[in-house]
């Protein structure tokens, strides 16, 4: 747990990284529609603005236009005398505040006394009227007479710079007067207004979008009219700057701009600045009105509102990620101090203490569950360690037993040295610690060796206490009696009082003649002893007797054969011929008999090993799973017998 | 090792199969007193399908025979063939038990 990334870290990292991809995407998405909303809004308002600053210009350009065609309607019913036609012009004048000055204008006419008569001119000044009658007659090539003339129609000049009044913008308005209808219809001559543009530039210039936003006026050719920079106004066009400047765009713009259209578009000023344009015509004089205004103030509003919510949001991030690596903590700290609990409790030591149950959730259970387990643990390990303790306590007593066993049988070989006339040779290996199986051999009287094996029935501690008393037994009353038949009943006899278990042994007991070589023997349910005689060897025929222990009173046979000199007698139990190998193929008695002719003339002390060997080749590793026991005699004969 | 338990006529009939030996004897043992204690009666041991005996199960088989003796009835043994029977022999088993080739057999000798 202390190696790696702690859970409240990984916590804490996944709840801010999480928090703060929610956040960003949403002030992100906020913002963009923000934008976008802003943008359209700020689209329409300066639209309105601009709609309504070019409505008031019309407005007023309207009325002078009205005025002058009034005028010049009037002037088309007869021919006005000079008089009457300077009272028109000076009470329009005086009736329309917005023009500077007002005139007319005619073609000559051989009728007219003198025919191409004064151009009457009244303008202000100082709140006067002055007269300043035109005689130069150079009006007639001049473009306020031509272009209504020619074009039969109203028409706005040009603006230009009026010397006469000081350098102030103006702009004429000029209306053919007609004479005659249908095809005689043709121009007679020009009423023609002029009008200050100062009024109508303050107009245009205080219009100011946002904080730093400006309008610029542009006629109808593309000449500022009015602009923040002085110097370019009746200066520059819209195209000569684009030349100067190189910017192809500005030129393009400029034509959009002549022809009428209107825009909203994005531009970058001659000084660099992103910004937004909108665009609009002035129909009665096609000029244009243009709006400029920086994109950042645009913005302005967006990015200072993102950035408190992005402000905002951070603190709220710092706090959240605060609280949770607070409870992650609160939550981890538990698990910490148990796993080093734990820890201490998996290196063995039990009575380490576990962390405080502070309250009932997971971790309080958790730390409730390991006390408990620890609690078994300990129990157990007390529990293995008695046990463990009781067994190893047992095992040194089977050893001590299997050294008793060992030393109840005779081991001491060879047995009888000065005893020429017959070798005896024996072997017992336990299955267990302990076993069932025993051999003896004892004599009777200096010609009678007394020799047995026996095997009690099933292994372990029970039949080893069993081979006790039968072992005991068998010597005792086959000294005392001195005939297999009367041992092999009286033992039974003896030990089927009070046999509630019903043990039993099974035993195969001989007497041999040392003298004559004749065997006396007698079985209880023993298996068949091998005689071996003439490297032949072959199962004895033997009378079956029931085994002893179960059933008192049970009759014995002594059957008699005898033993030539070379010939051996070999005795052996059921762990033998019942040895199985992995397959559970039992070792049998053909196996054994084989085994024996191949080992017919070997010292017994040999031929046992060899046949021992011969049945663990055969158990090829498969356990033991009972006694071994064999014993073998060699009848030598008598040496005097021989001499 | 198996144990089969029926009842034919008047007798229970137990059938052991496999290996009846140190490991198998006692459960041998143990349930045949419990069978001898639930229904008093002579019982039959069928050793058909017993393929290996040991002293263990013979003492097991002594024992089980004398706890019907004293229950004052007798225990029959059919079908002890094979090395079953070979151990029998040489035991002198055979000669000590009653034994019948078939289940029939047996029911005819039992009184």
């Amino acid at each position: 747990m202390r190696a790696g990334r702690s859970i409240a870290r990984t916590f804490t990292l996944v709840v801010s990284v999480c928090t703060t991809l929610i956040f960003t995407a949403a002030i992100g998405y906020s913002y963009h529609r923000s934008r976008v909303a802003l943008e359209k809004e700020v689209a329409t308002n300066v639209a309105n603005l601009v709609q309504g600053s070019i409505h008031r210009v019309e407005t007023t350009l309207r009325a002078i236009a009205k005025a002058t065609e009034g005028v010049a309607r009037a002037l088309e019913t007869g021919h006005p005398a000079n008089r009457s036609l300077h009272a028109l012009l000076k009470a329009t004048l005086l009736d329309n505040g917005e023009i500077h000055g007002f005139g007319a204008a005619f073609d000559p006419d051989p009728v007219l006394d003198p025919p191409v008569p004064t151009v009457p001119y009244f303008f202000r000044r100082d709140g006067r009227l002055i007269f300043a009658p035109e005689d130069s007659y150079e009006y007639l090539g001049q473009d306020w007479y031509q272009i209504p003339k020619e074009l039969g129609a109203l028409a706005w000049s040009e603006p230009y710079l009026d010397r006469a009044s000081g350098g102030t913008l103006m702009t004429s308005c000029s209306v053919p007067i007609f004479v005659g209808t249908g095809e005689e219809r043709k121009v007679r001559g020009v009423v023609m207004a002029d009008v200050s543009l100062e009024g109508l530039t303050d107009l245009v210039e205080s219009i100011r979008v946002l904080r730093t936003g400006y309008s610029v006026l542009l006629s109808r050719n593309g000449t500022f009219l009015t602009h923040p920079d002085r110097d370019l106004v009746m200066n520059e066009t819209i195209f000569g700057l684009a030349e100067s400047l190189d910017r192809p765009e500005l030129r393009d713009l400029g034509k959009k701009m002549v022809r009428g259209g209107s825009e909203f578009l994005a531009y970058t000023t001659i000084g660099g600045v992103s910004s937004r344009m909108y665009y609009a015509p002035v129909p009665s004089t096609g000029w244009t009105l243009v709006v400029i205004f920086p994109e950042a103030e645009l913005y302005a509003d967006v990015h200072s509102l993102t950035l408190v919510v992005t402000v905002i949001a951070l603190a709220g991030i710092l706090l959240l990620t605060g609280a949770v690596h607070g409870i992650a903590r609160a939550v981890t700290a538990p698990l910490g101090a148990l796993a080093t609990a734990t820890e201490e409790i998996a290196a063995g030591n039990f009575d380490a203490g576990l962390p405080p149950v502070g309250t009932r959730d997971e971790v309080g259970q958790l730390t409730l569950a390991f006390a408990a387990m620890t609690s078994a643990l300990r129990d157990y390990i007390r529990d293995l360690t008695e046990t463990t303790a009781a067994k190893e306590r047992i095992q040194s007593e089977l050893k001590v037993a299997t050294d008793i066993q060992a030393s109840l049988l005779p081991r001491l070989f060879p047995a009888f040295p000065d005893r020429p006339e017959f070798d005896i040779f024996a072997t017992m290996d336990p299955a267990k610690e302990v076993g069932g199986d025993f051999y003896d051999f004892f004599f009777v009287n200096p010609t009678n060796l007394c020799f047995l094996v026996a095997d009690v029935a099933d292994k372990g501690v029970p039949a080893a206490l069993y081979m006790m008393v039968a072992k005991t037994l068998l010597k005792a009353e086959g000294q005392r009696l001195g005939e297999p038949d009367q041992i092999l009943a009286c033992v039974n006899t003896i030990l089927a009082a009070d046999n509630d278990s019903c043990m039993f042994t099974t035993v195969f007991c001989a007497i041999l003649d040392t003298e004559s070589g004749e065997v006396r023997f007698a079985n209880a349910g023993h298996n068949r002893p091998v005689l071996i005689s003439d490297s032949t060897a072959r199962l004895l025929p033997v009378r079956t007797g029931f085994v002893l222990g179960p059933m008192a009173d049970v009759v014995y046979t002594t059957e008699r054969m005898m033993l030539r000199p070379g010939d051996v007698l070999f005795l052996y139990t059921d762990g033998i011929t019942e040895a199985t190998n992995r397959t559970d193929e039992l070792y049998g008695e053909k196996r054994l008999l084989k085994a024996l002719q191949t080992v017919a003339d070997m010292e017994l002390v040999e031929m046992l090993a060899a046949i021992r060997a011969e049945v663990v080749r055969h158990a090829d590793g498969a356990p033991q799973s009972d006694d071994v026991t064999m014993i073998a005699i060699k009848y030598r004969g008598m040496p005097n017998a021989d001499r | 090792m198996d144990i089969q338990t029926s009842t034919a006529d008047k007798a229970l009939v137990v059938a052991v199969g496999g290996r009846l030996d140190a490991l198998t004897a006692p459960e041998f043992e143990r349930k045949a007193a419990e069978l001898i204690a639930a229904t008093p009666g002579p019982l039959i041991v069928d050793f058909e399908r017993l393929d290996y005996i040991s002293s263990a199960g013979l003492r097991a088989l002594l024992a089980t025979a004398k706890r019907i003796k004293a229950a004052g009835a007798q225990m029959l043994c059919v079908g002890v063939t094979g090395p079953v029977r070979e151990v029998f022999d040489i035991s002198g088993f055979s000669a000590v038990f009653q034994m019948h080739d078939s289940v029939v057999g047996a029911l005819a000798a039992v009184d």
